[in-house]
């Protein structure tokens, strides 16, 4: 065991958008001592310029002279050694004299430290569990670690979403490779999940600089009104855990109190949409809805086949089991650069505003620069524009796709007086560093344990720990990891006079619970006419007709996109298509031609449906399943309830009469031997995940049946925040990246008011 | 049919015949397979991945089958019966037009480049994703014929 490391103010585990959202956010503000608040550092550079302006230089010339208060002595003491030593390289390189160097690096040192003379800065420590070469995020490592993933993605034989990026035995990923029927009561354990079921869930995460948005697909719609009060509305309430008593679903904020945050996260993430274009079923107007908005960069043009398919389905609508359904055919918002929009206008800042006894962000647009599209994490200028290399999900070659890589540099780069990128010291990144416990004392999170391997091939690691006694703990790994760490920590409380066993944060025993996913149920046909799939982001077109509706008290909303990339996914084209011709013995010029017919009309209707919360849809722990590190592997109980499977079976009818209408010959086949397959009114519907792991620690207004409150704040520690999409209460019909971002940017204000006892 | 003469400096009487033969197995010209970048490395592939004896066998029938052709539909006929209705000629044959269309032998891709020029992606008039991307907004209009 190792002695603890130096102090930090905010230790955040994981670097996935949320971890880099929040180290981003913090990084860009500091501690004014004079004013006793925090302020964006652009805010203080320019004070300090003027501070620097009525400093007679000439009588500062030698380090010892620094006015430095005693809390720096030891980062001047080191940064004196470096300078020294890089004084003494300099010199020798270019043949000067030390001393002349010594004055002007002097100087520089100077500034540096004089600044913290007014302004204090957050320290942060990020852990990562994956790979020490995915958070290198200077230009030559970042770009030659991510040729090494275009590379893996080329020979990967299955192109999955886990496929371009490392496999790690020490710090594993669940994927959609592993899914598997099971048998219940035996668990099928091959995969880095234990899945006792009854159903398999079906999605995957990535371990790995950056998280899952290095292969998430990047559509951002936000959700709406009405996903945040489903009892309200339709009556809906879910099962007490370990109970029959039900209880209403709370969401405690609604879509108006995340509304200007959906705005922060829409500038962060660079969403590309056309506002005027959006229709939702709802009873808001759009005007109410987005208010006077528009998205930072102009639509993503819809798909060839989108165009074929709204042509046949425009101002039609489809008959449900109880009422006509009007289909609205809307242009998805992505996280994907296209060109600026002028409308916009300039370039914004995202600004904590004080105001008493707290902090509210606001996005500030009073820069001078227009808005711009930001390019890979290597090179600005590459993927600035979507090039249509059709692959987001798993990767984007590019970074033309919003990853979360994007942010953490700018956590982790500053861009000083002369316009460059400068690295901040004051946040450090310890990858191949797996968080696994967390020590409680006198309520505060008092240490966090890892274990930290030593290479990509063996599974050596070293046990360390950090005291986190005086700092703001945020674990931000995922929403199957959270929920994993925090089983994984117990504590003792004298109760009534006896010694009882606590875990963390759950003294609601919400831990784990309400695991939701979208079913994605797939239908897939031949267009009477080519249609060019494969071609384009994957979805650029969605049907939003079903978002929402009267239907919601009898079984699942759903949003269905509409997919460019031919049958690949229900069905593994093209190499599925060339092995049936193959099979009837075609080659030459017929089989071309086969291929060219089959493969040009090839559609994809995908119905992404909403799953409820349910108690026992949970992540558990268990001493008898461990990883590679001796770290407890999630073990997932989950199952479907008819309210999602007679959805299904809407869906079904929806697609049936889409695909009548269209002229759409269906190839649609469900069979008993796939990985997730249910029975329903005697008729089988199979579905896949969506990815989108959600709901293990739930946010709400009352500590009795929520983890943590509307700021993503544990009610059981006062310097514990759980963020993730593990605190969506219920799961609506969006994509849930966009939603998480946006209360994940809202708890920085809870977090920047928290940190203020430290300064 | 005329076995063209060596192209590539392949010190191998029987190159020119497997490349003879992918052209009739796959509907591409020996030219348009020559673009791919990798008939050699194909060649050598197969070499060192299938029982030599077999593949010889496989070159010999073809070699007849090419020889005896005068006319495209001989050749469609001559291959039906020697190669497609043989099934241990069918079996290699399945497993060339899979190298040419997909880019990989039994499952595997042979390298990076092999699955960026699968020529299954030039007959759905479309590009292999994360490769040779067309750019912005050309997904939104019907693509360039490439049949032209």
């Amino acid at each position: 065991m190792r002695k603890p490391t130096h102090k930090k103010d905010v230790i955040i585990v994981g670097t996935g958008i949320a971890g880099s959202l929040i180290a981003k956010l913090l990084t860009d503000h500091v501690y004014s001592v004079n004013g006793k608040k925090f302020i964006h550092r652009t805010a203080a550079n320019l004070r300090f310029k003027e501070i620097l302006a009525e400093i007679d230089f000439e009588s500062v010339k030698k380090l010892e002279h620094l006015p430095a208060s005693a809390s720096y002595q030891n980062e001047i003491n080191n940064s004196k050694d470096r300078t020294h030593k890089e004084i003494d390289a300099q010199a020798a390189k270019k043949n000067i004299d030390p001393k002349t160097l010594e004055n002007r690096i002097g100087l520089e040192l100077f500034k540096t430290y004089f600044f913290l003379e007014f302004y204090h800065e957050i320290s942060i420590l990020m852990y990562e569990a994956g790979l020490e070469a995915g958070v290198e995020l200077d230009s030559v490592s970042s770009m030659t670690n991510y040729t090494e993933y275009m590379r893996t993605f080329y020979t990967q034989e299955a192109k999955v979403p886990n496929s371009p990026y490392p496999n790690l035995k020490q710090a594993p990923s669940p994927n959609v490779l592993d899914v598997a029927q099971i048998t219940p009561p035996f668990p099928d354990k091959k995969g880095y999940l234990v899945q006792f079921g009854p159903m398999a869930f079906a999605s995957d995460a990535i371990r790995v600089g950056g998280g899952t948005t290095l292969h998430w697909l990047g559509t951002t719609p936000r959700m709406l009104p009405n996903d945040f009060r489903l009892t309200e509305k339709y009556g809906i309430e879910i099962n007490k855990p370990d109970s029959s008593d039900k209880s209403p679903i709370n969401w405690p904020i609604d879509y108006d109190t995340l509304k200007p945050y959906y705005e922060m996260a829409e500038f962060e993430i660079g969403v590309s949409g056309d506002v005027s274009k959006q229709e939702y079923p709802i009873d808001e107007s759009m005007e109410e809805y987005y208010g006077n908005y528009v998205f930072p960069m102009e639509e993503i043009p819809q798909s060839y086949m989108d165009n074929q398919i709204i042509k046949g389905l425009k101002d039609t609508s489809v008959k449900l089991n109880f009422e006509e359904i009007q289909l609205l055919l809307v242009p998805s918002p992505q996280g994907r650069n296209s060109a600026p929009n002028l409308r916009y206008g300039n370039t914004k800042v995202i600004r904590a505003k004080y105001k008493k006894p707290g902090y509210s962000l606001v996005l500030d647009d009073s820069e001078k620069e227009e808005y711009k599209a930001l390019g890979s994490i290597w090179n600005p200028y590459m993927g600035e524009r979507c090039e249509g290399n059709a692959s987001c999900v798993p990767i984007c070659p590019v970074q033309a796709k919003y990853n979360a890589l994007k942010t953490l540099k700018k956590a982790l780069y500053k861009i000083n007086e002369n316009d460059n990128l400068k690295r901040n010291p004051h946040i450090e990144i310890k990858a191949q560093s797996v968080v696994y416990r967390l020590s409680v004392d006198q309520k505060r999170i008092s240490k966090v344990h890892l274990r930290r391997y030593t290479s990509k091939e063996k599974t050596d690691f070293i046990e360390e720990f950090i005291d986190t006694s005086d700092s703001i703990v945020i674990l931000a790994a995922n929403a199957f990891e959270n929920p994993k760490i925090l089983l994984n920590s117990k504590y003792m409380v004298t109760e009534n006079g006896r010694q009882v066993e606590k875990t963390v944060a759950n003294n609601s025993d919400q831990v784990g619970r309400n695991l939701m996913d979208h079913m994605v149920m797939l239908t897939w046909g031949l267009f009477p006419e080519p249609v060019y799939s494969y071609r384009g982001p994957g979805s650029t077109t969605n049907i939003s007709s079903f978002r929402d509706g009267k239907f919601r008290s009898e079984f699942s909303a759903w949003i269905s996109p509409l997919d460019n990339w031919g049958w690949s996914w229900p069905a593994f084209s093209p190499g599925s298509d060339l092995s049936e011709f193959l099979g009837q013995g075609l080659f030459g010029t017929d089989l071309k031609e086969a291929l060219t017919y089959r493969l040009s009309r090839q559609v994809l209707f995908h119905f992404e449906i909403e799953q409820l919360p349910n108690p026992n849809n949970r992540v558990t722990i268990n001493n008898q399943y461990m990883d590679a590190l001796g770290i407890p592997r999630p073990v997932v109980h989950y199952e479907l309830t008819d309210y999602e499977k007679k959805a299904m079976e809407q869906a079904k009818l929806a697609s049936d009469q889409m695909f009548e209408r269209l002229g759409i010959q269906d190839f649609t086949k469900y069979n008993a031997t796939d990985p997730n397959t249910t029975v329903y009114n005697n008729v089988r519907y199979s579905y896949n995940g969506a990815g989108h792991i959600v709901g293990t620690h739930r946010m709400g207004s009352s500590p009795d049946d929520s983890v943590t409150d509307s700021y993503c704040k544990s009610w059981d520690h006062p310097n514990l925040y759980i963020v993730g999409a593990g605190n969506m209460t219920t799961l609506g019909t969006s994509n849930p990246t966009l939603t998480l971002s946006a209360f994940t940017i809202r708890s920085v204000e809870s977090i920047l008011t928290d940190l203020e006892a430290h300064f | 049919m005329i076995i063209t003469n060596k192209i590539l400096n392949v010190d191998d009487y029987y190159f020119d015949v497997f490349m003879s033969i992918s052209q009739a197995l796959t509907g591409f010209t020996v030219n348009e397979l020559q673009s791919t970048g990798l008939t050699e490395t194909y060649y050598t592939y197969i070499l060192g991945n299938l029982d030599a004896g077999t593949f010889v066998e496989f070159l010999t029938v073809s070699k007849n089958v090419l020889e005896k052709s005068f006319t495209e539909d001989q050749l469609k006929n001559a291959i039906v019966s020697e190669i497609v209705m043989n099934p241990g000629m069918s079996d290699i044959a399945d497993k060339v037009i899979t190298l040419w269309y997909l880019g990989t032998w039994e499952g595997a891709y042979i390298n990076d480049l092999s699955y960026q020029e699968g020529l299954v992606w030039n007959v759905m008039n479309a590009h292999p994703p994360g490769a040779k991307q067309p750019g912005y907004k050309s997904w939104a209009v019907e693509p360039v014929n490439s049949n032209s």
